[in-house]
């Protein structure tokens, strides 16, 4: 009776999980679908079905200059971001020293906090101090909220890490740098890599911090929301489509780098 | 020798140092400015509480109370909602659940802009993908909940849905497999299991998720702007207003400072007692 019971309960929760995924896919796949049209309302199902509004999107200067807005800030965040993580993550979760409990808490603060409000926060602090806000500054704004987030990442890579492997190469005379460089480096790869990749994706993708902080210069994000309220044509949709494509396209890049770049080290050490 | 300076010290400055400039020093002036007389921009006004009652009377206190009212109703449904998944997620480890995880995970990375977009042309009415399918394939006029509250709160689950579910995932796996079969062959029945074994293992993990999600979805503004059209204005659209159109920093300061203490109130007595080490060493 009991394992009836049990197999209808995993059943459910089975049938439960895929029903989650499909709702939470029903949006993206709106906004493909809405993207296929050539009309400027919206009447669905399209009469025509077109890859039009994609011509158009790529076509146009906004498009390029929207994209590389949007990635010189996630470049230069996540770079930024893994750099200070590395260190940040060793006093996290590698070294034992007074204080660090405080330290794990503080570091916590800037994600338990609304992003919009940290937006708005920054957006008064800058203009108090005379700063004009560019993405410069939603740069520096994206990396309050990110570094905390990639310092975690990597902490919990470094939890796996195996102290006894850096003694071993400070007592056959290595030096700090040197350990540093060959031992605590490449067994932290994976959560640098991950950070980084979280870096770049949480900036391309934010819209809360962005608003406030960047001035007059606009994120893909930003563009999508504005024009989500006026001005809506099928293009909006597409370059939509074509922004989160070219945030997959980085993804895969990197993992393909990654996975050559294993290969190498592999083949060198063998 | 002299005393060598711990490295965990030095290697956490970078990283503080950021927080410091970019987080504390931004709410220290927050602070000080809604102390400032109402409309000046310098910071060598008389201090004052005129700000603070100004948005008790002049009817501020109403956005923030949609916010905490949504923020709470979000909170809630997440909760009921990621539960049956993450137990789902825990049970079935393996190829199923990694594949459903990765799924899961996968639209945080895309901008909330797009997937509120996406949830307003699904609601549209007459030509949305949802009214306009049902229309061509059944014949069938639906109206729309689009630009109400209640998209406003179905946009806010769906988008802070994967902050509750991932923390209490990690929780409920810290639950031995072994304890809740032992108390099933004692006879406990599933509700006491729920409530006896896994409630309280599962607690760090459920307790970050719930403030997770209650956190950010009190900041939370693209939802209103994009599926609430006119229905209901949020603290931050508030806050935007007050600095912006308004020109009044320091009103806006004091609307920003409400919030900042909600937060507080609810982040500081969950994370002193939070075992960080525990929660996240694998």
């Amino acid at each position: 009776m009991s394992s009836t019971r049990n197999r209808l309960v995993t059943a459910l929760l089975a049938l439960w999980t895929v029903l989650v995924l499909m709702l939470l896919y029903v949006p993206i796949l709106s906004v493909v679908l809405a993207s296929l049209a050539n009309t400027r309302y919206m009447r669905f199902p399209h009469k025509v079905w077109t890859l039009d509004a994609y011509r158009d999107a790529l076509g146009q200067y906004t498009t390029a200059e929207l994209h590389l807005t949007s990635l010189k800030i996630a470049v230069l965040v996540a770079l930024i971001a893994v750099l200070l993580g590395v260190f940040g993550a060793l006093a996290f979760a590698r070294f034992e020293w007074r204080g660090r409990s405080l330290y794990q808490r503080l570091l916590l603060l800037p994600i338990f906090f609304p992003q919009a409000v940290l937006g708005l926060a920054l957006l008064l602090a800058m203009t108090a101090a005379g700063i004009a806000p560019s993405w410069r500054t939603a740069v520096f704004a994206h990396l309050v909220w990110v570094v905390p987030i990639v310092t975690l990442v990597i902490s919990i890579r470094l939890y796996g890490f195996d102290v006894a492997q850096e003694e071993a190469a400070f007592d056959l005379g290595a030096s700090r740098l040197q350990v540093f460089r060959e031992v605590t480096l490449p067994a932290l790869a994976p959560g640098i890599v991950s950070g980084g990749l979280f870096a770049f994706l949480l900036s391309w993708s934010n819209l809360p911090l962005s608003i406030y902080t960047t001035g007059s210069d606009t994120t893909l994000p930003l563009w999508l929301f504005s024009r989500t309220a006026t001005n809506y044509s099928p293009l909006v949709p597409a370059l939509a489509v074509i922004a989160t494509g070219a945030s997959v396209l980085v993804v895969v890049a990197a993992a393909l780098a990654l996975a050559g770049w294993r290969r190498l080290v592999a083949r060198r050490s063998a | 020798m002299r005393q060598r300076v711990s490295p965990g010290l030095l290697a956490m400055l970078p990283v503080m140092a950021l927080i410091l400039v970019g987080f504390a020093l931004p709410i220290l002036l927050v602070l000080l400015y809604s102390l400032m007389p109402p409309r000046t921009f310098s910071l060598a006004g008389e201090p004052t509480l005129a700000n603070y009652w100004a948005a008790v009377t002049e009817g501020y206190l109403l956005p923030l109370g949609w916010s905490l009212l949504l923020a709470g109703l979000t909170t809630l449904l997440c909760l009921v909602l990621a539960w049956p998944t993450a137990k789902a997620l825990v049970r079935f480890a393996g190829r199923f659940a990694t594949l459903a995880t990765i799924l899961i995970a996968l639209p945080i990375f895309i901008s909330e802009s797009v997937r509120l977009f996406g949830t307003a042309l699904f609601m549209m009415p007459g030509g949305g993908i949802f009214a306009g399918s049902l229309n061509a394939l059944f014949g069938l006029k639906i109206g729309s909940i689009l630009y109400t509250r209640t998209a406003t709160l179905l946009g806010m689950v769906y988008i802070h849905f994967p902050f509750m579910l991932f923390p209490m995932v990690l929780g409920l796996s810290l639950v031995p497999q072994d304890q809740i079969e032992a108390a099933c062959d004692l006879g406990a029945r599933p509700f006491q299991v729920f409530r006896e074994i896994e409630l309280p293992l599962a607690l760090p993990g459920i307790t970050v998720g719930t403030l997770l999600t209650f956190v950010l979805s009190l900041g939370a503004n693209a939802e209103a702007a994009i599926l609430g059209g006119q229905a209901v204005i949020v603290i931050t659209k508030a806050i935007e207003q007050r600095f912006g159109y308004a020109q009044d920093w320091p009103s806006g300061a004091a609307l920003t400072v409400l919030v900042i203490l909600v937060t507080a109130a609810v982040i500081f007595p969950v994370l002193r007692r939070l075992d960080l080490d525990r929660l996240i060493r694998r």
